[in-house]
């Protein structure tokens, strides 16, 4: 009995499965009828300038990017010193307070976006945008302080010592030498939470309001209330943006790295 | 002699590098084969080619006088001991053993029989039902021994066995191998860059640079006389002296190990092969030898010559200073003429 | 410079003080008393759904769907896993990268290729009656297979992701070591590769189960009403009926699922951890 040539068929049939739907949206994006039908018929361009005119499509893009970007901050800006607190702070509960910052992870997200939607939009009259930052914020906290945790683990914390030993104080000893070691950590966390945010559904599902929606959802939306091209035109063009994004990733701190760093 | 296994014309490249080139090569049954060499020299892909584990370029590799170059590993009944030990760490040490066996097909009551004589050969009967993480690492590299012999091997391969092993260990683990090899007449083929591990344990030594052989055959025969510069220098011949100061035909350099000079103030004695004016430039005590650094002048325009020597202490007289006059000189039974 | 305790506190605040009021406080608020509703109404509408058929359906169909897709995944990530980690090719780094990427992809954008392939004027119905194997395109929009294909889909990279990092920490001597003694490819990998990476396969079965039985867009996408699993339920009685005690009472079944899952999966993660 030879391994390989079960293994290598079902691994064929493993990347059919990940990646030729992909390739059928592409595909479809450039027909010149008006059904997503397959083989599409002629060829044209005429779906992306309509994808790229829609004003609710620009609208959640502007919404998505301006929510991913400040959640990435907030969780960014809270989840570093929680890690650099976690991991040389002596403090009493740790491994349970560790929990509480990945149960995130664990919890349905459409249970974390049902209790916000009640909580602060219903009972404490808050905007969509409010509470979307802080359920995405939460969110990606798990990515903030596992990931920037990973990176402090590895520096090896003889380096302070010796920056304190050669007359540095102690605060910048951190800025010169701990904080330098954790830019890559820090940095695959802000890479991998602007995207987890980005593309999240389930969280965003329940706190949309008619000002602010974001794109995954109203793309949803939009397929609910016609099945044409448009979609797949808008799909493509953020397969071509995620595409551009993993190959700088790649390039800058390897992103099949990053995912190492969370599993 | 029978040839257990021959490397007839084989060569290996990795891309542009040559691990090994040409290799012509008979293992002799029944006795121990040492591949020795720096590291880089071809030694290990010799060794996991007749293993199995790489496939040679060109060229045929016969074991028990089948052609076997193209044959998995797990078709040739070798025992390897990896330099790792590469004992399944979920599973205990007889199960390490008797893993090979059970492949086997090797009935149940065999098996364990087999598998306690392996390890009793190994002197660790007592420690069967442990994990191998539990056992000290001179313990490991026993029972990866015991797992290579219970399947009965035509051949036992150890790739660099005794690295890991701290000194005193390893000595000891020399002499261990030797008598498991002599108590079971297998065919025994090491790889090291030992060249005292080489010299204590082989019957036949492979001398190896840059994927090709620079000489082969028994200690006896190899260590008194290096074929060439390289393997004079891997065995700790430390002086390289032009011919031309000494009078000789056909060779271009003389090579004499250090312990092999004689140092003294004024003649050299009678019948010496090489007597050269020197002087003293440094001394290093080890104990109860001198170890000097002498420099011999060779002529007009020319750089000295440095020579090292390892004499013993004389206390019926002062101890040699950096500075002094002497004679270096070798008798001719010391002195190994090389043609490169 | 933070190895006092106090300093550790004060950077631990900020953070703590999100994960409470917003995530824990909200969370348990919405799990045992939605506003409105009190917690013996939730209890009540909990323990209808456990015996109600219609409700039950769906915690089985969630549950089977979960489980056949962990199965598939396993079983294909495996030795997409196992050929990667063991390859010397250097197209292994862009495979990696293949099976790696749609992690990055939105799901959304994912979860379209299949409506495109199963959809009524799909691919699929057009090569199943173009092979005269059927007069009429058969339904293969909003059938179990659609949402198993598309979860399929969506977890695979996960799991290769995490059978890779498994294998990957085996070292490869133990492989040459079995087969120098005798075994075949495949008597290597089972005997040896597999046992020893089993903690990494558990954690990998463990987060695609986890993620088949919450995901949401897929379910809706591809599964639609004749299909509802728990979480496309959920938004239901949130969002459609508004039935927040019902709303609730699917939260918390879905929640302690997952706890329940995960509690399992790590425990026998580290059993078998211990056992190498």
């Amino acid at each position: 009995m030879k391994a390989r040539p079960i293994a290598a068929a079902l691994a064929v049939l493993g990347y059919v499965i990940m990646l030729v739907p992909i390739l059928f949206v592409v595909a479809s994006a450039f027909t010149s009828s008006s059904t997503l039908s397959f083989p599409p018929k002629g060829f044209s361009l005429q779906w992306f300038g309509k994808a790229a005119a829609y004003q609710p499509f620009t609208d959640a893009l502007v919404s998505s990017l301006l929510l991913a970007g400040c959640a990435t901050a907030l969780a960014l800006a809270l989840g570093v010193p929680v890690a650099l607190g976690l991991h040389r702070g002596a403090i009493p509960g740790r491994s349970l307070l560790q929990g509480l910052f990945l149960s995130p992870l664990v919890v349905p997200e459409l249970v974390i976006g049902l209790a916000l939607y009640q909580q602060l939009m219903i009972g404490l009259g808050q905007t969509a945008f409010a509470a979307l930052l802080i359920g995405h914020a939460v969110l990606l906290m798990p990515y903030a302080v596992r990931v920037t945790g990973a990176a402090l683990t590895l520096a090896d914390p003889a380096l302070e010592e010796a920056a304190r030993g050669l007359g540095a104080t102690p605060w910048r000893a951190f800025r010169t030498v701990t904080l330098p070691l954790l830019r890559p950590g820090v940095m695959s966390a802000a890479l991998l939470g602007f995207i987890t945010s980005f593309n999240n559904v389930p969280l965003s599902l329940l706190l949309q309001s008619r000002d602010f929606g974001t794109l995954p959802v109203t793309m949803l939306d939009y397929v609910q209330q016609s099945y044409d091209p448009v979609i797949a035109a808008m799909s493509t063009l953020i397969l071509a943006a995620t595409i551009i994004v993993a190959v700088v990733a790649e390039r800058t701190v390897g992103f099949t790295r990053i995912f190492g760093g969370i599993n | 002699m029978t040839a257990a296994a021959q490397f007839i014309d084989v060569s290996r490249t990795f891309g542009d590098f040559t691990a090994v080139g040409s290799l012509n090569l008979d293992i002799p049954e029944g006795r121990i084969t040492t591949l020795l060499g720096p590291s880089g020299c071809g030694k290990t892909t010799t060794l996991r080619m007749l293993a199995g584990y790489t496939a040679p370029s060109s060229g045929t590799i016969r074991i028990a006088g089948e052609d076997a170059t193209r044959l998995p590993p797990e078709k040739r009944n070798l025992g390897m001991v990896f330099q790792s030990y590469a004992l399944f760490p979920h599973m205990s040490v007889a199960d390490n053993v008797g893993y090979g066996l059970k492949l086997r097909r090797i009935p149940a009551a065999e098996r364990r029989s087999r598998v306690a004589e392996a390890l009793d050969l190994v002197g660790l009967g007592h420690l069967a039902a442990q994990r191998p993480r539990k056992l000290s690492g001179g313990q490991q590299q026993r029972v990866a021994l015991a797992r290579a012999i219970a399947i009965r091997p035509s051949l036992l391969l150890l790739d660099e066995p005794l690295s890991n092993l701290d000194a005193r260990l390893r000595v000891q683990m020399r002499a261990e191998i030797r008598r498991i090899q002599a108590e079971t007449g297998l065919t025994v083929v090491l790889v090291t860059h030992d060249q005292d591990e080489a010299l204590e344990m082989s019957d036949v030594m492979v001398l190896m640079r840059a994927g090709h052989v620079m000489q082969s055959g028994s200690p006896a025969e190899v260590f008194p006389r290096p074929a060439n510069r390289f393997v004079a220098e891997f065995l700790g011949y430390e002086n390289f002296v032009p011919a031309s100061l000494s009078a000789s035909d056909g060779a271009t350099t003389l090579t004499v190990r250090p312990e092999h000079l004689e140092v003294v103030q004024g003649e050299a004695p009678d019948g010496a092969r090489l007597a050269l004016p020197a002087t003293v430039t440094g001394i290093a005590y080890r104990g109860v030898d001198r170890h000097l650094t002498l420099s011999a002048p060779r002529g007009e325009g020319e750089d000295d010559v440095t020579l090292i020597a390892t004499v013993r202490a004389d206390h019926s007289r002062a101890d040699w200073r950096p500075g002094d006059r002497v004679t270096v000189s070798a008798r001719p039974e010391h002195v190994v003429e090389l043609a490169d | 410079m933070f190895h006092r305790p106090r300093a550790g506190a004060l950077l631990l605040f900020p953070g703590l003080l999100l994960m409470v009021l917003g995530f824990a406080v909200p969370s348990a608020a919405m799990l045992f008393a939605p506003p409105g509703v009190s917690p013996s109404d939730v209890f009540t509408r909990l323990t209808k759904m456990l015996t109600d058929g219609y409700d039950l359906q769906i915690i089985g169909r969630t549950l089977t769907l979960g489980l056949i897709v962990t199965v598939v995944c396993v079983v294909i990530a495996f030795p997409i896993a196992s050929l990667l980690a063991r390859s010397t090719s250097r197209w292994a780094g862009l495979w990696l990268a293949l099976a790696v990427f749609p992690l990055l992809l939105s799901n959304v954008v994912r979860s379209f290729g299949w409506l495109v392939i199963l959809g009524s004027n799909g691919v699929m119905g057009k090569i199943i009656t173009g092979l005269g194997l059927a007069q009429q395109a058969p339904q293969l929009l909003y059938t179990p297979l659609a949402v198993v294909l598309g979860l399929v889909q969506l977890f695979l990279p996960l799991a290769v992701v995490s059978c890779y990092s498994a294998v990957a920490q085996v070292d490869r001597g133990l492989d040459d070591a079995a087969r120098g003694l005798g075994a075949s490819r495949l008597r290597t990998l089972w005997t040896v590769v597999v046992p020893l990476s089993l903690p990494g396969i558990v954690v990998a079965a463990t987060l695609v189960f986890a993620g088949s039985i919450t995901a949401y867009t897929t379910p809706y996408l591809l599964g639609g009403s004749s299909q509802r699993m728990l979480a496309t339920q959920l938004f239901v009685h949130a969002n459609v009926t508004v039935d927040w005690a019902a709303a609730s009472a699917t939260a918390l079944v879905m929640t302690v699922l997952v706890f329940a899952l995960s509690g399992i999966g790590s425990a026998v993660a580290r059993a078998k951890g211990r056992v190498a």
